[in-house]
């Protein structure tokens, strides 16, 4: 394939060509209720181009191969278009010439796992939370997505990796009279099946939660002190920090560039965040990005000052910081973008006991439900939460979703935790959706976070 | 198509192919400067089949191989997903228009020179960042089945978008143009959205409490992803729908009528069947607030023994590969009914309370239950019927059921929404607002 890919873009006058071949395979199986919805296994393929001309860098993507030479027209249109019309000039950072090939590495291939068994897998767990008191329904999922990746550029790199993720994961509902009450599960990772096996616990868990939460009260709006879980500290580290440092959201926006300055202290003295994909089995695992660049580990804050950056070539030739191969598409109908792998607060020294003790009246909210990011500006949803007294948990609350100002909140962390979790599925939707965005953290403590309530 | 479809009829009681191409490219204008120009050039085809009373799908985007993809239909047969329906056979379906020449032929200049209009316009009445992306698009998209429905729709449409930045922040007033020829943004728009800029530029801090809350259009789907959960035919099929047992009552305000209508002449996307070939046509779900109707698939149709309503799509709320995404429920083309008030006379109405020009989080918290709890970006604070300026750090939470129960006038003009759909604004009273 990287033959065929080579000769495809020879002869192409450009400064710089690259051209990725994906095949992608899925297998998908849900369960809504009790009823079997879908069943299927698939496979497609496609191509996506980059070109850079004097300056000027323009992508497109095609399904068949004989409209590769059509895409390379056109991206080398968009690129002389660019330059004629006085747009952005790109260069490309330096990185070495890579021919690799990556071979996948699994705990247990679901590849060789029949049908009949995932369903069964999947079946088991569903049953277990619909047999809970108060369960209405569930919609639960097994998802099974192998991007087979051949990557060629014109400066001689050429990179096949095959990446394969697995997860079962939907949302479990449960119902008293008119009040609906859902709760998010989710297990897998990027390091096969075995991973999903003799996971009950979980599913256990999530459904009495659910049925929990039909007797909680709702919270009410108004600025709190809070004590976040793990998974929504997580959710707070990709939304409100994680995407300010990918250096494509604030490229273009001078202000927030000064704002975002490697060496300013934009935290407390107690955070620390780090991206690393190289940790193998998590879902953000990879190891050469869809530029074909190695990943590399970057800390990106050290106790609350700015020291790295998610880059891909064309941004890190921009502000003049190193490349970390962060640049990555969800398949191949897309150019790739620079995306968090996986990205976490690193553990401090505080029990949860202490931080509650340390919260004394606030709430400890818990687990997240889905946010949203705006440059400086984030939401997010917590799935359950609790009421705080004099450092100890009361009464389950719901309908928790916070805001806040990134800037403000960095250093409003107060305290954090000696505990560690990290997530088990991604899901950002940054244009094109992202599965392999891994998130987590200890517990932290963060003073005035605006919570709306209904 | 046909090939596809009778080797897959062979070897079933029934076969359905779907089929799309899209053709589409645009430009990022950011702080002035085109920064990425690109273009695509998909296909797909989805395959369902029909056996036993149980249904297979299949799909690809590269048909290389039309008896791989139906073997892979037929061993999804194996999970053994009942299916009670039949695909629709033909029906009186009018001639769709033709893509128009002037989007199928929009090379990247004309793109530029359109949105470097725009630019170039407000750069004159702002001094804020502004940013404006544009894109145009040609699809041709085709169903056909052993039933005998052989239905294909193309289409064409160009879009220009753009943001105003308010200063150190991304929070943006941002306005859509499209339309299904090439054209420049109309200018009247273009001055009331800096008009609007420049009335949001103070920053405010305001009280935590309950206020009236203007919905704006853009902001709509906040309420109608709660709204059209609850009445999917999935939800009152599994039987968690709060709208359950509900139908023919009023549930809210008299002011709220809400349908969705692929066939409007003004929609960009007008449309005449839906993505499993059945009719589509205006469809009521709440008139005059009372609830009326379900938004249904073939498959939850035949499930709730109802007739198909002609809003099955193939689409997701992430996006998503339409090929891979079986035919859900969806409301198309959605409007809200206009009310009677200009939406300057509804802010001069407001003693006090925000209007919501953007939201963050609209996809987080219980939405079959109707709750929303969202970041505003932004919101503007309104005292004594005049704009104060934007709301610093503040939320509006609430059930929709509760607050559409509480809505004291609705706009007397239908704009297009860049979440899709046209609306009208939305005045609510006694809305839970949060703030530091």
């Amino acid at each position: 394939m990287i033959d065929r890919l080579r000769s495809m873009i020879s002869g192409v006058e450009a400064d710089f060509i690259d051209i990725r071949y994906e095949i992608k395979t899925e297998t998908r199986i849900g369960f809504a209720g009790r009823e079997i919805r879908n069943v299927g296994s698939n496979r497609t393929d496609g191509y996506a181009i980059r070109v850079g001309k004097n300056g000027g860098f323009s992508s497109a993507t095609v399904t068949r191969e004989e409209d590769v030479p059509r895409a390379l027209q056109l991206a080398v249109e968009g690129a002389e278009t660019i330059v004629a019309t006085g747009g952005k000039k790109s260069v490309l950072a330096d990185v070495p010439v890579v021919v690799e090939n990556v071979e996948l590495v699994l705990d247990g291939d679901p590849r060789e796992v029949g049908i009949d068994d995932k369903i069964e897998l999947l079946k088991k767990y569903n049953d277990l939370m619909l047999d809970q008191p108060r369960i209405e329904t569930t919609n639960l999922n097994y998802i099974e997505i192998g991007r087979e990746k051949h990557y060629v550029n014109s400066e001689g790199t050429a990179v096949s990796e095959e990446i394969l993720t697995t997860n079962i994961a939907g949302e479990v509902i449960a119902k008293s009279g008119s009040l609906v009450q859902n709760i998010r599960v989710a297990i897998g990772g990027a390091d096969g099946y075995n991973r999903l096996l003799s996971r009950e616990d979980v599913f256990l868990k999530r459904a009495k939660v659910a049925a929990e939460l039909l007797d909680a009260e709702p919270v009410k709006g108004g600025t709190y002190n809070v004590v976040l879980s793990p998974m929504l500290a997580g959710v707070f580290t990709h939304e409100a920090f994680g995407h300010f440092s990918e250096a494509d959201i604030i490229e273009d926006n001078p202000s927030l560039r000064e704002k975002m300055a490697l060496g300013e202290k934009l935290g407390s003295n107690v955070i620390t965040i780090v991206a690393d994909s190289t940790m193998p089995g998590q879902i953000g695992y990879y190891e050469y990005d869809d530029e074909g660049v190695a990943v590399k580990p970057v800390t990106l804050m050290d106790r609350g000052v700015l020291t790295g950056r998610l880059h891909s070539r064309r941004t890190a030739s921009a502000f003049g910081e190193p490349v970390s191969g962060h640049t990555v598409a969800e398949d191949m109908r897309f150019e790739p973008i620079v995306r968090m792998g996986t990205i976490y607060i690193k553990p401090g020294e505080m029990t949860l006991d202490d931080l509650l003790a340390e919260l004394g009246d606030g709430l400890y909210l818990i687990d997240g439900k889905g946010g949203q990011t705006s440059g400086e500006n984030f939401t997010f949803g917590a799935q359950y939460g609790f009421k705080v007294k004099d450092g100890r948990i009361g009464p389950m609350i719901r309908d928790i979703n916070i805001m806040g100002n990134l800037f403000t909140t960095l250093q409003n962390i107060e305290a954090i935790g000696n505990d560690m979790e990290l997530s088990e599925r991604g899901g950002c939707g940054k244009g094109q959706l992202n599965i392999k965005s891994a998130l987590g953290s200890p517990h932290i403590l963060v003073r005035n976070m605006v919570v709306g309530g209904v | 198509m046909k090939k596809l479809l009778d080797i897959a009829a062979k070897a079933s009681d029934q076969a359905e192919v779907f089929s799309i191409r899209n053709d589409s490219s645009s430009l990022e204008m950011r702080n002035g400067k085109p920064s990425d120009m690109s273009a695509s050039i998909q296909s797909g085809y989805a395959l369902r089949i029909l056996k036993d009373g149980r249904i297979g799908t299949a799909y690809t985007k590269n048909l290389l191989n039309r008896e791989e993809l139906v073997s892979n239909a037929l061993d999804s047969l194996k999970g053994r997903v009942e299916a009670g329906f039949s695909f629709p056979g033909p029906s009186e379906i009018p001639e769709s228009w033709l893509p128009d020449e002037s989007v199928s032929c929009m090379g990247f200049h004309d793109l530029h020179s359109r949105s470097r209009a725009v630019l170039d316009y407000l750069s004159r009445k702002i001094d804020g960042q502004i940013d404006v992306n544009s894109g145009r698009g040609v699809q041709d998209m085709s169903i056909m089945n052993t039933s005998g429905l052989d239905v294909s729709r193309k289409s064409s449409f160009m879009y220009i978008f753009t943001s105003l930045l308010f200063p150190n922040t991304e929070t943006a007033i941002r306005k859509l143009y499209q339309s299904r020829k090439a054209a420049d943004f109309p200018v009247e728009e273009l001055d009331a959205l800096a008009d609007l800029y420049a009335s949001g530029l103070p920053e405010v801090s305001i009280p935590t409490g309950r206020m009236k809350v203007v919905f704006t259009p853009d902001t709509m789907y906040t309420i109608l992803w709660r709204l059209s959960q609850a009445a999917s035919g999935k939800s009152f099929y599994n039987s968690v729908s709060p709208l359950q047992n509900r139908r023919g009552e009023k549930v809210l305000s008299e002011k709220f009528t809400l349908y969705g209508d692929p066939t409007d002449p003004l929609e960009v996307d007008q449309h005449f069947f839906d993505d499993e070939g059945v009719p589509a046509r205006k469809h009521t779900i709440f008139d005059k607030g009372v609830f009326g109707n379900l938004i249904l698939n073939l498959d939850y149709a035949s499930k709730l023994g109802e007739e198909p309503t002609g809003t099955g799509y193939r689409g997701g709320m992430w996006g998503g590969e339409t090929v891979a995404l079986a035919p859900a429920p969806s409301l198309s083309c959605s409007r809200i009914a206009p009310g009677n008030v200009s939406f300057e006379d509804m802010i001069r109405s407001i003693d006090r309370g925000v209007v919501v020009f953007g939201v963050l989080g609209a996809h987080s918290g219980n939405i079959l239950n109707g709750d929303f709890s969202v970041g505003l970006d932004p919101g503007f604070y309104v005292e004594n019927g005049e704009i104060k300026g934007r709301v610093r750090d503040g939320m509006v939470s609430g059930n929709v059921y509760d607050v559409l129960n509480n809505i004291e006038s609705v706009e007397n003009r239908l704009h297009v929404s860049y979440a899709g759909g046209m609306y009208p604004s939305i005045l609510l009273d006694d809305v839970s607002v949060a703030a530091k």
